[in-house]
């Protein structure tokens, strides 16, 4: 039988909500993240490595494009964290009223932001 | 009456091979866990194990993961000589490993519960499985390789 399986539910069917959206955020930036570990392992042995590896490593991380891979790297990250934290709170049974899954949701955001722009201040000040 | 017993079971073996051949080549935890209820085996497969790594690795990474982001979005930028004496020295080349293996053990669980959810084929789940096993223990390994490298040669 062909029914519209998970993913292929949203545009059509079902209509978007923060609840819905951060649950899917979590997943892909879960995903980001495993993709980011084979990045991270890269810079680990370059610097091991040292050389010529290291200084091609280290150019594409200041280029354009590798500091937006970080920038990104960040936000997923910190997104994850305190979507994590959530997740783990309603494994131990807290938080599963509506009111408080919207409430708990905004404050995962902005906790993303907040931690995304601290921790570039801490990079960029410091 | 004499001979309902008989033909009952009969029938059942018949639903559970039919069943069984239905989902052989199908994924999804209900599947097996359908087949398990028909005989009565209890618990589907050994997920809690996945389920309790899961968490433990989530909050082993809170702090964790808080240390590393902070060192390593300051040290992405630096130079060779900075990064590997960071790296050389004992507690961040000790919480590196840790976060790393963490990581990616948490990696591992994640993307198998979206391949489980995505990939409905079980030949496909059990390769797209190996291949995500098989990188993140090539990638655990070349961390760690790097870091007692530049930790044990200071």
């Amino acid at each position: 039988m062909d029914r519209p399986l998970s993913p292929f539910m949203f545009p059509t069917w079902y209509r978007f909500q923060l609840t819905s959206v951060l649950s899917i955020l979590h997943r892909l930036t879960g995903i980001a993240l495993a993709v980011g570990s084979i990045l991270l392992a890269w810079w680990l042995v370059a610097v091991a490595a040292g050389g010529e590896v290291f200084t091609a490593t280290h150019a594409f991380i200041v280029s354009p494009i590798g500091m937006l891979l970080l920038f990104g790297w960040s936000v997923a990250f910190f997104y994850h964290l305190c979507s994590g934290i959530r997740h783990l709170a309603w494994d131990a049974g807290h938080g599963f009223e509506i009111r408080d899954a919207y409430r708990t949701g905004y404050a995962v955001l902005a906790a993303t932001v907040l931690l995304t722009v601290l921790a570039w201040l801490y990079v960029l000040l410091a | 009456m004499a001979n309902s017993r008989p033909l009952s079971n009969s029938t059942a073996l018949r639903d559970e091979s039919m069943l069984r051949r239905a989902l052989s080549n199908s994924t999804a935890l209900r599947d097996e866990s359908m087949l398990r209820r028909v005989r009565h085996l209890g618990s589907a497969r050994d997920g809690l194990q996945e389920w309790r790594l899961q968490r433990r690795t989530a909050l082993a990474l809170i702090p964790l993961g808080l240390y590393f982001a902070a060192s390593m979005l300051r040290l992405a930028t630096s130079d060779q000589i900075t990064a590997a004496a960071w790296l050389a020295s004992p507690i961040p080349a000790l919480l590196t490993i840790l976060f790393v293996l963490a990581a990616l053990a948490h990696a591992v669980v994640g993307l198998r519960s979206v391949l489980v959810d995505y990939v409905h084929t079980r030949a496909r789940l059990v390769a797209a499985d190996l291949l995500v096993r098989a990188a993140a223990v090539i990638l655990a390994g070349a961390s760690m390789l790097a870091v007692l490298k530049l930790f044990l040669g200071r």
